[in-house]
């Protein structure tokens, strides 16, 4: 098995064979990720190939210090961010500032039977807007300020925007697995 | 409201997380090659390449400007009288509108060998028959010769040019007869032939490249040599150009990497090679399916799955310890050769390129007898391109053979292997050496 850091050297030398393991490697997580955030396979594919570009192109620039992993999804999720900011127009919507954040609650396993492919598809049929936000704010973890300066929004629109998502995907796992308690107190 | 709900963004991060979806199978093929960013050796290699060439050039203009420009600027001997003097003329003038008594003779020299025309303008003097005094024609004075030397100078017939008119019917003759070489080059010697051979220690670039550099840790450069038949020009006194044909062999030792025989009796083989190790110049691929290679250092890479075989459990033979590439290239060298100092031992300076063709390439373990063919690496470059740059030592024997022994310094333009990426390029530092006949 091939170490990473030997593979990135391999790649900085200019080696198509170490690109190409690199790609082969990582290609299917993080193909996962385009379509999260692209919505349809075509669109998730150009995000994928542009991303590698990107990759392999700031590869020297990539200081060893934290996850490699984690560096390429940030340069995946960026170029996302950039083609759905050429692409769609922002509708802004009115200003929530007062949305409260659900209490995280880790033990809450309910919905953990749920396919990751069933999940994937969820994420994918929102609307760009919802489904951009959601998923910097849940999967990737920035606030809403900081979202609000990547999408070029409101702060106050970021918090519409995941709690309409929030809300339709809630929906979705219900229909999906049938619980339909879980809409009300518990 | 509610005050609780079920976590929808722990449900998905944790539900989408390391998910993974194949990509189309398209996808890599629309990515281009990663660009290469130069490092510093490879910079510094190439200015030097770059040196190599621009001296080439610049030994090509010289001589072409030179060639183009005598008897533009010339400096004028005057034999009068039996005494001797200078006169510059103009580089516009023709030697028609220069002041010509009627009894006199005229050496035009070029000006870039004053101190041996001077000496042999003296020789002229001296061998002079005797005749009534003639007028001065110039007054410029003529410094006193201190090159003066009965025995040799070596001066070519296209550097002086010699012009009688009057009554001066022997100095012609006495001077050509004067000015014969000694041990210079007559305008029949241009053509010369030699055999040569560079023993030569070849390097490694290891630059900002990692993983080479780990696999360079072990691998050493074995001495690398070219030999080859040379044909060379001399396009004038100082500038000859060689061409000719050769055989280089560049190598490297890879240590650590133990081989042992008899694979075969064990393990039915149903492809071309089993084991492959990695190396700075490509993938060595065993051809030879006898054998187990095994290392410590995740070089060795195999064919062989899994539980299907376990060939150190097996009663081998060790028969090496270590791997030796070798890369044999038919090359076709175009040299320029400057002589800096012409004379009986001359200082030279040469710069071309050399086209190769890969004619063998092996990789092996043992000496000798005990030679074993393990394979051939895989991927490595069917041509190259190389660079080279020397000073060093010519010494004539005779008029007709001369021995060199020049410095070479030798860069691989292009990369020796297209896997291993465009970053290795080997050197060398070698001594040309050889025989070389004139004709």
């Amino acid at each position: 098995m091939h170490k990473e850091k030997d593979i990135i050297s391999g790649c900085l030398s200019g080696s198509r064979r170490d690109q190409e393991l690199l790609y082969r490697r990582y290609a299917p997580r993080l193909y996962a990720v385009c379509l999260q955030y692209a919505g349809n396979t075509e669109e998730a594919r150009d995000v994928l190939q542009e991303g590698f570009i990107k990759i392999f192109e700031n590869l020297s620039r990539f200081s060893h210090e934290g996850s490699f992993e984690g560096w390429m999804r940030r340069i995946i999720v960026n170029t996302a961010l950039e083609r759905y900011r050429n692409r769609y127009y922002l509708t802004r919507v009115d200003d929530i500032d007062d949305v409260t954040e659900p209490e995280a609650d880790p033990e809450n396993n309910d919905f953990a039977g749920l396919a990751a492919f069933d999940l994937l598809n969820m994420i994918m049929e929102l609307p760009p807007k919802y489904r951009m936000v959601f998923n910097l704010y849940a999967i990737e973890g920035y606030s809403h300020k900081e979202i609000g300066e990547m999408v070029g929004i409101s702060e106050g629109t970021s918090k519409s925007n995941l709690s309409r998502a929030r809300e339709i995907l809630q929906k979705k796992v219900m229909i999906l697995t049938g619980v339909t308690r879980r809409l009300v107190n518990v | 409201m509610f005050d609780r709900e079920p976590n929808i963004d722990i449900v998905f991060r944790n539900g989408l997380k390391n998910m993974e979806v194949l990509p189309p199978a398209d996808v890599w093929d629309n990515i281009p090659p990663m660009p290469v960013r130069p490092s510093r050796f490879r910079i510094i290699t190439g200015i030097a390449a770059g040196v190599a060439a621009l001296v080439s050039l610049t030994l090509l203009a010289t001589w072409y400007i030179r060639s183009n420009t005598i008897g533009n600027t010339q400096t004028e001997l005057i034999l009068a009288g039996g005494e001797l003097q200078a006169v510059t003329i103009d580089g516009n003038a023709t030697l028609a509108d220069a002041p010509l008594a009627e009894e006199s003779a005229r050496v035009i020299i070029m000006q870039a060998a004053p101190p041996q025309a001077r000496a042999l303008a003296n020789e002229a003097v001296l061998s002079m028959p005797a005749e009534e005094p003639l007028p001065l024609l110039a007054s410029a004075d003529m410094p006193p010769s201190e090159e003066k030397n009965d025995e040799s100078v070596t001066l070519s017939p296209d550097d002086i040019t010699i012009i009688t008119s009057g009554r001066l019917p022997g100095v012609e003759e006495g001077l050509k007869t004067v000015l014969t070489p000694g041990s210079g080059v007559t305008a029949g010697q241009r053509f010369m032939v030699g055999a040569s051979v560079s023993p030569a220690m070849g390097l490694s670039p290891g630059g900002q490249d990692i993983r080479l550099s780990e696999l360079m840790n072990s691998e050493k450069s074995r001495p690398s040599y070219s030999t080859g038949l040379t044909f060379g020009y001399k396009i004038s006194n100082r500038l000859t150009i060689q061409s000719g044909i050769g055989l280089a062999s560049i190598g490297q030792t890879i240590s650590g990497v133990d081989v042992f025989a008899g694979l075969s009796g064990f393990y039915a083989v149903k492809s071309s090679y089993l084991y492959s190790v990695e190396t700075a110049a490509g993938l060595i691929l065993a051809g030879n399916t006898d054998l187990y290679l095994a290392d410590s250092k995740d070089r060795v890479g195999t064919l062989i799955q899994g539980n299907a075989a376990d060939p150190s459990k097996y009663q081998l033979t060790q028969v090496g310890d270590d791997i030796r590439q070798v890369f044999r290239y038919l090359e076709l060298p175009l040299v320029l050769r400057y002589k800096v100092i012409d004379s009986k031992v001359g200082l030279n300076l040469s710069g071309g390129v050399a086209y190769g063709f890969l004619v063998d390439n092996m990789a092996y373990t043992g000496e000798g007898s005990d030679m074993i063919t393990v394979g051939h690496t895989e991927g490595i470059n069917p041509h190259n391109l190389s660079s080279q740059l020397g000073l060093g030592m010519e010494y004539n024997i005779s008029k007709k053979i001369s021995f060199n022994l020049e410095p070479v310094f030798r860069y691989y333009m292009t990369p020796l292997s297209d896997i291993s990426g465009p970053l290795y390029k080997p050197y060398s530092v070698g001594v040309f050496s050889g025989f070389f006949f004139k004709f």
